[in-house]
């Protein structure tokens, strides 16, 4: 609204009002009763001359309040430059994902983001952002701009993958603490996968204002990438076809059907092509078998041969271990045979990694050392050596990890080896209710873990069991499946750097019959490796995972240190972290070496998150809702940067202010006059 | 006691007859004498008995006793005369405050004629008037003179203007016995022209007092800003400002009022300011002095 608004123009009128009262209209005066006039002298020139001296006051008050009213409603306003704007905070976010290599994206966004820092008004306060994986602070609210420019120019283009949600959290934690304005300037290629998967994560709170700085332009140009890479991580035979294989999916991304060139990279040689036919915008998978590798850790990638319009994803790493197939340990009694027939014939059914079987009965193991095996299976084994339980304590509190079943035979006992805690009761079903069923299951645990598991408990409840022994959960331990009549069936308990998971019916196919499910193979696939560490040291992560450098408990014996080597052959670590720090995040991409606190190595290979590769951005609607510009094109950097320098400041409220002021004085001069009124009445 | 003799106390009694009496009652219980004030056949002294006497005064028994002839005097009977001459003319409406000056000049009135009547046995009687003779109850001692008087108070409602000259005359030929004549008026005129008029009443012997009523606002009137006055009596209009009634305008009620008193003490009366919010007893003390010395 301005000075030609109606409500003005009107108001402009009412001025009239005021004229009126005091200049036009003839002032009335109640006359005073006297007893005589005898001693009265008439005083009019004096008493004109105060009176109008006085009502001029009032006359000009009462002008004024209309003036001042009339003005409100004019809604007045100064253009201010933003340094006077009350500290309102310029946020500046530049997204250094992995996408935004892509081109000269990320280029732009940075010369983009300088140039609205450069526009910055020098009192007013910055803070800059980095979102990649996370939102990266780094600097404070400042106003020093060559601070701030220092902090801009440092960011590099990350292989993070950018989430919007992130980045609403992360503004609202802030505006709870920020209470002043922010301007929040998005430098970013609006990609569609950063979009949460509900829009209400990234909105911001009331007080930020959103400046959209779109880099894409145009339709995204077509790429191919990796999508997925399915290899061994240990591999004991090369030539067997069942494990030696290397499937790679390639995906396209706005891409015409076209035939592809995918090779196999080990150890920097390409030792097999493969020729695909990719679908428009779809997938296609190569496969390699058998893969030679050496023995040790093979850096390996699968690499799509030719260029597109983000050759940064067009290739994807992985390592491969070639070892000797470890040997697993497993104790039976001497009356069960059958235990270590179903266990050894589910391990060797697993691909993924290759175990091989030592069956011993307890009286075997005097003079065995466990620490020669990958894990330790006591299969129903009551009674063991006191040395080998010895030496299996101090094995499991280094590191090392043993699977006890409990059968008929230590239903006699009582007695749990290496638990810590005794048999309270044997339940056989068979003599009762027939048989018992799993009822609950923790898919989240890596023995059993499943990521949509089946209605029938992700195949467990097809299992039937006959017998089960009765323990309690006892401290640091964590139960994992329970049966219908809730008794503890699979319990995990950390000593030391290793576990000990327990499993309270046996594997002998008479006290259950879960060995001949499909899920047993699954099991102990899963547990073997859990057992084993290797689910720590799978050949190919994410970008922004975590690895487990030690377990949680508390360090048994000397401390151990953990050592990690950057793919660009830095040790992030300090000497301090080293001894105390439980994980580590993967940030980049490239191979990383660890040696974990249990003294194993492992060689990861890290990739970005293949999100990353979908270049297109979000709609524009998409983006004018979230700007709340609805309607309205997205602003340009020069639009952001005029908002910058200059900002409207209303003045209706000091003019209301004011106005009451005025009228406040008005009542009280008019009073008075009506007070002398009164008297004379 | 006191606050029955308040002026604003006494405006919430609407009966005359209450009023007086309160105002008396309260009154005399404040003196230390008694209210019999020895008007009765009250002994005073023996005096010896020379020829000529009157035999009917002389004390036999003393004589039987003592064989001299002593004549016992009493005290004498002294009724005298009131007449109270109330002014009701429009002037006398005014008020800044209750009571108006009307109702106080009535409270005064009623007062001294319930003490004359009832306290002293005195004749009492009213004259109201403004510029003529309203109303006139001859002085007397009958049995239900009191109320005569109260009701002649209340028809006395202030009219007209005031105009001592006319009515004169008919004071002259109406209080024609010795007596106690005790004119309230707010005396807004010429002190010559009021002494002029008044002054005959005292060549007959009556002993003149002048009770003048004025409101606390007409001697320091107060006003916040320039008003149009109008006079109750003429109803002319003039234009006032506050810097003169605080300066000019009291100044000039302060001469009045010395001019008026002296004048009228030189002639041989009395004068008496009787202000609104003031209490009734100042009017009450002089009518008994008087009555004291004789009259």
């Amino acid at each position: 609204m301005g000075f030609l608004a109606p409500w003005f123009l009107g108001g402009l009128a009412a001025l009239g009002i005021p004229v009126f009262v005091h200049l036009l209209r003839k002032h009335v005066t109640t006359p005073r009763p006297v007893s005589s006039l005898m001693f009265f002298e008439r005083g009019i020139q004096s008493s004109t001359r105060h009176k109008r001296l006085r009502y001029l006051l009032l006359f000009a008050l009462r002008s004024a309040l209309v003036l001042l009213v009339a003005l409100a409603f004019s809604d007045p306003f100064v253009r201010r430059p933003a340094t006077d704007v009350n500290g309102r905070l310029l946020l500046i976010v530049l997204d250094n994902s992995f996408s935004m290599r892509a081109g000269t994206r990320f280029a732009d966004a940075k010369q983009q983001a300088l140039t609205v820092l450069a526009a910055k008004p020098g009192p007013q306060k910055a803070q800059v952002v980095a979102l990649g994986g996370q939102f990266e602070i780094l600097t404070q609210p400042i106003t020093d701009k060559a601070q701030l420019r220092a902090a801009l120019e440092s960011i590099q283009a990350g292989d993070g993958h950018a989430n919007f949600g992130e980045l609403g959290r992360s503004i609202r934690a802030m505006a709870e603490t920020i209470k002043t304005p922010i301007d929040l300037h998005l430098f970013s290629d609006m990609q569609r996968t950063a979009m949460p998967a509900n829009f209400a994560d990234m909105v911001f709170p009331p007080n930020t204002k959103l400046l959209l700085h779109s880099i894409a332009k145009g339709t995204a140009l077509p790429n191919w990438t990796i999508e997925r890479v399915t290899a061994p991580t240990e591999l004991s035979d090369p030539k067997d076809p069942k494990t030696s294989r290397v499937q790679a999916v390639i995906a396209g991304f706005g891409t015409p059907r076209t035939e592809k060139t995918v090779s196999l990279v080990v150890g920097g040689k390409t030792i097999a092509t493969r020729k695909v036919t990719v679908p428009a915008d779809g997938h296609a998978t190569a496969e390699f078998a058998p893969v030679d590798v050496g023995y040790g850790f093979n850096r390996c990638e699968v690499r799509i041969e030719g260029s597109d319009g983000f050759p940064a994803d067009d290739a994807s790493i992985f390592v491969i271990r070639r070892s000797d197939p470890e040997r697993v340990l497993f104790v039976h009694a001497s009356n069960d045979s059958r235990s270590a027939q179903y266990f050894g014939a589910a391990l060797a059914a697993t691909g993924q990694a290759s175990f091989a079987l030592q069956s011993v009965i307890p009286e075997q193991t005097t003079d065995l050392d466990p620490s020669k095996y990958a894990f330790v299976v006591l299969s129903d084994a009551a009674a063991l050596p006191s040395i080998f339980e010895h030496t299996l304590t101090q094995y499991i509190a280094r590191g090392g990890s043993v699977l006890i079943t409990l059968g008929t035979n230590v239903g006699r006992r009582a007695r749990i080896p290496l638990w810590g805690a005794d048999v309270k009761d044997v339940r056989e079903y068979a003599l009762t209710a027939g048989a018992a069923t799993i009822s609950q299951v923790d898919f989240t645990h890596p023995a059993v873990e499943q990521e949509q598991p089946t209605r029938d408990n992700g195949g467990w409840a097809e299992a039937k069991f006959f017998y089960a022994a009765t323990v309690d959960p006892i401290i640091h331990s964590r139960v994992i499946a329970r049966l219908n009549d809730d008794t503890p069936l699979l319990i995990d308990k950390q000593v030391g750097e290793g576990h000990i998971l327990l499993f309270t019916s046996g594997f002998d196919n008479l006290t259950n019959d879960l060995p001949l499910h499909p899920i047993f193979v699954v099991f102990v696939d899963k547990t073997a490796r859990y057992l084993s560490h290797q689910e720590r040291l799978t050949g190919s992560q994410l970008v922004d995972s975590f690895v487990e450098l030690r377990s949680g408990a508390e360090p048994v014996g000397a401390i151990a240190t953990v050592e990690v080597i950057d793919p660009t052959g830095h040790r992030p670590l300090s000497l301090s972290e080293a001894r105390t720090v439980q994980t580590f995040q993967l940030r980049r991409t490239g191979f990383y070496q660890v040696r974990f606190a249990n003294g194993r190595d492992a060689v990861i290979g890290v990739n970005p998150d293949r999100r990353e590769s979908d270049l297109q951005a979000m709609p524009v609607d998409i983006q004018q809702l979230w700007s709340g510009n609805a309607g309205e094109p997205v602003q340009t950097t020069t639009l952001a940067a005029d908002d910058v320098k200059y900002r409207r400041v209303s003045l209706s409220w000091y003019v209301m202010l004011f106005a009451l002021a005025v009228a406040v004085t008005e009542s009280v001069i008019a009073s008075g006059y009506m007070g002398t009124q009164r008297e004379e009445a | 006691m006191q606050r029955f003799l308040d002026p604003a106390v006494l405006a919430g009694i609407s009966s005359l007859d209450l009023l007086a009496k309160t105002v008396v009652d309260g009154f005399v219980a404040g003196l230390h004498r008694s209210p019999d004030f020895g008007f009765s056949q009250e002994f005073a002294e023996y005096r010896a008995y020379v020829p000529g006497d009157d035999l009917r005064h002389v004390d036999w028994n003393l004589f039987a006793r003592t064989e001299r002839c002593y004549l016992k005097r009493y005290r004498g009977e002294t009724n005298s005369q009131v007449t109270v001459l109330l002014d009701a003319s429009n002037s006398m409406r005014y008020t800044s405050g209750p009571p108006p000056k009307m109702d106080y000049a009535r409270f005064v009135a009623a007062s001294i004629l319930y003490l004359a009547i009832h306290n002293q046995r005195d004749a009492a009687g009213l004259i109201v008037f403004d510029d003529e003779i309203r109303e006139y109850i001859r002085p007397s001692r009958r049995q239900g003179q009191l109320s005569r008087l109260f009701a002649g108070l209340e028809n006395a409602e202030p009219r007209a203007r005031t105009d001592f000259g006319r009515p004169l005359e008919h004071f002259q030929a109406l209080l024609h016995r010795r007596g106690i004549a005790i004119v309230i008026s707010d005396f807004y005129e010429d002190p010559e022209t009021i002494v002029r008029t008044i002054e005959p009443l005292r060549f007959h012997g009556n002993d003149v007092v002048l009770f003048h009523i004025l409101d606390p606002q007409e001697i320091r009137p107060e006003m916040k800003g320039p008003s149009i006055l109008v006079d109750l009596e003429t109803g002319k209009e003039i234009e006032v400002i506050p810097e003169y009634t605080k300066t000019t305008y009291r100044a000039k009620i302060q001469t009045h009022i010395e001019q008026l008193r002296s004048r009228i003490r030189a002639a041989g009366m009395d004068y008496h300011l009787l202000v609104t919010d003031q209490p009734l007893d100042d009017a009450l003390r002089e009518y008994l002095s008087l009555r004291k010395a004789g009259n």
